[in-house]
């Protein structure tokens, strides 16, 4: 199994914050759907995978140490071919020696470049009189200012799942709003439901965020992911 | 288990006094004018009778089984009655003395060394700090209880001196039928989660309110409550909200996370009718434990004013109630008792009627046409405390017409003297939910309507 793989690497090494790439794989093994994402140790592994992966490609750092990647200069996107891949690989390289000179840098994800869709966020926390909760509420700035969420206990039901999408003032972006697409409103119901059954096997997890996840006329896919395990 | 703490066959009050100031005076003496019919126990090493019964030093020197001992001892001697209990084998105990957990320090240590006596010997502990029960069979409150009625609705309370208060209140004032109180403290054993289950398999118990500052197993009451609320109305008052979100966490899920938004979540998940004020836990009980539960939420408002009639049209909207047209047949119904200029409609004005025919005779056809009505799920009456009101009270009519449809009526009473209002208030009160404010009536059907149109839903 790859999550028990995963969590014991993690507690050998001590740390209790998974990278991206380990946070995807695991999701995705939990049925959740992410952007492909894999680690290129050199600037050769990094064309390779580009080249199975397709382009547009994205490449991120990939670092325990670096929690805020964009300010690093960690992040590029829409990278289209082989030369445009390597540059980026450099780059990044030398913006993060330069701005976290002692981070430890496992090497660059590659990623597929999901198209763009309606931003959404999910996440699980702990609380303390409930045990773990899990969030939906539309990603972005909105988010931020309204803190227009829905909460369920865990573990929850498809019903549940539908109430956690309706409740949310937003509601109406997820319907299709001014000529929009709708949201594949059930593919993210179920989604739900697959996290909310993955952290309920999973105790060893403390938080999630699958933030942004993009939501299309028809499915979705987690762009950035993030797993904190417990202490 | 939990039928020795409702239904004991014998019980042994650990600080029974002969002082009728005193609480354990006063917990004895309810015992005893409740319908309990066991044996009663006072414990009191400095008495020989107490209230006539005789009394014993130690729980151990009873001679016969004790089912329950209340506790009404200050909180240093609770640990070695504990001790006697175990010895003796008891197996339900509830401590009404303070000075636990809920003061800290010491008090903590005393909760913490009951708890482990109580595991150890396998006793089932309520309290401390708490007020018991009270019920028609047995009685534990430190305040004066009689003829405690055997209705539907249970209450739930964390508070000692709340739960108290609030079911001497409703129990004088007969205000509300209830059928147990229980108030749980500092729940250092058993908790809201043992009630609700115990409520919620209890044939007599119809409607739940319930109370509580904290809870005590989250993760256990989501899907007992949610079975419980299945079955019967459960109205939940949450104290102690916070938008603080008081949590170290390192995620945005984190940082959008409030104690208020996920005790809201799990009333929601849970199917609860949540409660905002101590007055909603009384009044929605009394409308969920006198009203039958409607199909829908279209609502006929009947009215001497027609002005009320339209801000209670308003109320009803901006609470999700509908106020459809009357069909056909109930508008020619009410056809003669309306002037002839102005055609039947809902809301239903009965001023010209009441002139001509008075307010019983109005009724009768004003009240009981509605609720006939296919389009109708439930009615709101607006009465004034005047005196033409009284013949409604003397002859029960209201009473009457509601008793003969399967649909809820609730009342609000605006103006008037005193002298009325509290005729209606005490005996149109006590059968039927009277409310003194549009906004708390209509809120109250609001929440009925909404629960019977989830039931339906449920049942598909």
């Amino acid at each position: 199994m790859i999550i028990d793989e995963v969590l014991a690497q993690a507690k050998k090494e001590n740390r209790s914050v998974l990278t991206e790439i380990e946070a995807k794989q695991i999701l995705f093994e939990a049925g959740i759907n992410c952007t492909d994402t894999r680690l290129a140790p050199t600037k050769e592994k990094a064309v390779a995978i580009a080249e199975e992966i397709g382009y547009p490609v994205v490449l991120k750092v990939s670092s325990v140490d670096i929690t805020h990647k964009s300010d690093a200069g960690g992040v590029k996107v829409n990278l289209k071919n082989k030369e445009e891949v390597e540059n980026a690989f450099d780059e990044i390289m030398a913006s993060c020696k330069k701005v976290q000179p002692n981070a430890d840098i496992e090497g660059i994800s590659v990623q597929g470049m999901a198209k763009p869709g309606l931003e959404i966020i999910m996440g699980m926390i702990k609380d303390d009189t409930f045990g773990p909760v899990v969030m939906f509420g539309l990603g972005g700035v909105l988010v931020e200012v309204l803190k227009d969420v829905s909460f369920r206990i865990v573990p929850i039901e498809k019903a549940d799942a539908v109430e956690m999408t309706n409740e949310i003032q937003g509601k109406k972006l997820l319907e299709g709003y001014r000529g929009q697409p709708p949201a594949d409103v059930a593919y993210l119901q179920d989604m739900l439901v697959k996290l909310s059954n993955f952290v309920h096997q999973t105790p060893q997890i403390n938080e999630i965020d699958m933030n942004p996840l993009f939501a299309y006329e028809d499915g979705a896919v987690v762009v950035d992911a993030r797993i904190i395990l417990e202490d | 288990m939990m039928d020795l703490f409702f239904k004991p066959r014998s019980v042994a009050v650990v600080g029974a006094s002969s002082n009728p100031k005193k609480d354990g005076n006063i917990i004895l003496q309810n015992i005893i004018n409740s319908d309990f019919s066991g044996d009663i126990y006072p414990i009191n090493p400095g008495a020989d009778e107490v209230l006539g019964l005789k009394a014993y030093p130690s729980v151990k020197d009873v001679p016969g089984d004790v089912d329950l001992a209340v506790f009404i001892i200050p909180a240093k001697f609770c640990v070695d009655a504990m001790k006697a209990c175990g010895e003796k084998g008891v197996k339900a105990v509830i401590i009404e003395a303070m000075g636990f957990a809920e003061v800290g320090g010491e008090g903590t240590e005393l909760q913490r060394q009951i708890v482990e006596i109580a595991k150890e010997k396998n006793i089932r502990v309520i309290g401390p700090n708490c007020s018991g029960i009270v019920s028609r069979d047995i009685t534990t409150s430190f305040f004066p209880f009689k003829d405690v009625p055997r209705g539907n609705a249970v209450l739930i309370g964390q508070s000692g001196l709340l739960a108290a208060g609030m079911s001497s209140d409703l129990v004088v004032n007969k205000s509300l039928a209830i059928n147990k109180v229980c108030s749980i403290g500092n729940k250092c054993d058993v908790n809201e989660n043992d009630l609700l289950e115990y409520f919620g398999d209890d044939p007599q118990t119809e409607v739940i309110s319930m109370y509580l500052e904290s809870i005590a197993d989250g993760a256990r009451f989501v899907p007992i409550a949610k079975r419980v609320a299945a079955k019967k109305p459960v109205i939940f008052l949450k104290g102690g909200r916070t938008e603080a979100g008081a949590r170290a966490a390192q995620s945005h899920t984190g940082s959008m996370a409030s104690d208020t938004k996920i005790v809201e979540a799990a009333i929601k998940q849970a199917g609860l009718i949540q409660a905002e004020d101590f007055t909603d836990i009384k009044d929605w009980a009394k409308v969920f434990s006198t009203q039958p539960i409607p199909k829908g939420n279209r609502v006929a408002i009947v009215t001497a004013a027609g002005s009320v009639g339209v801000v209670v049209s308003d109320i009803c909207a901006e609470h999700g109630l509908e106020m459809p047209k009357l069909t056909d047949m109930t508008v020619e119904r009410l056809k003669d008792v309306f002037p002839p200029n102005m055609p039947p409609a809902n809301p239903v004005d009965l001023w010209y009627s009441i002139e001509k025919l008075g307010l019983v005779k109005t009724l009768e056809t004003t009240l009981a046409a509605p609720l006939e009505d296919p389009d109708i799920d439930a009615a709101v009456l607006i009465l004034a405390g005047m005196s033409y009101t009284m013949p409604v009270l003397d002859e029960k009519t209201v009473q009457k017409i509601t008793a003969k449809y399967q649909k809820p009526v609730i009342i609000c009473m605006l103006v008037g003297y005193n002298e009325y209002k509290n005729r209606i208030m005490e005996e149109l009160g006590r059968d039927l939910p009277v409310f003194t404010s549009i906004r708390s009536g209509v809120l109250a059907l609001s929440k009925l309507c909404k629960y019977g149109m989830q039931r339906n839903k449920n049942a598909g």
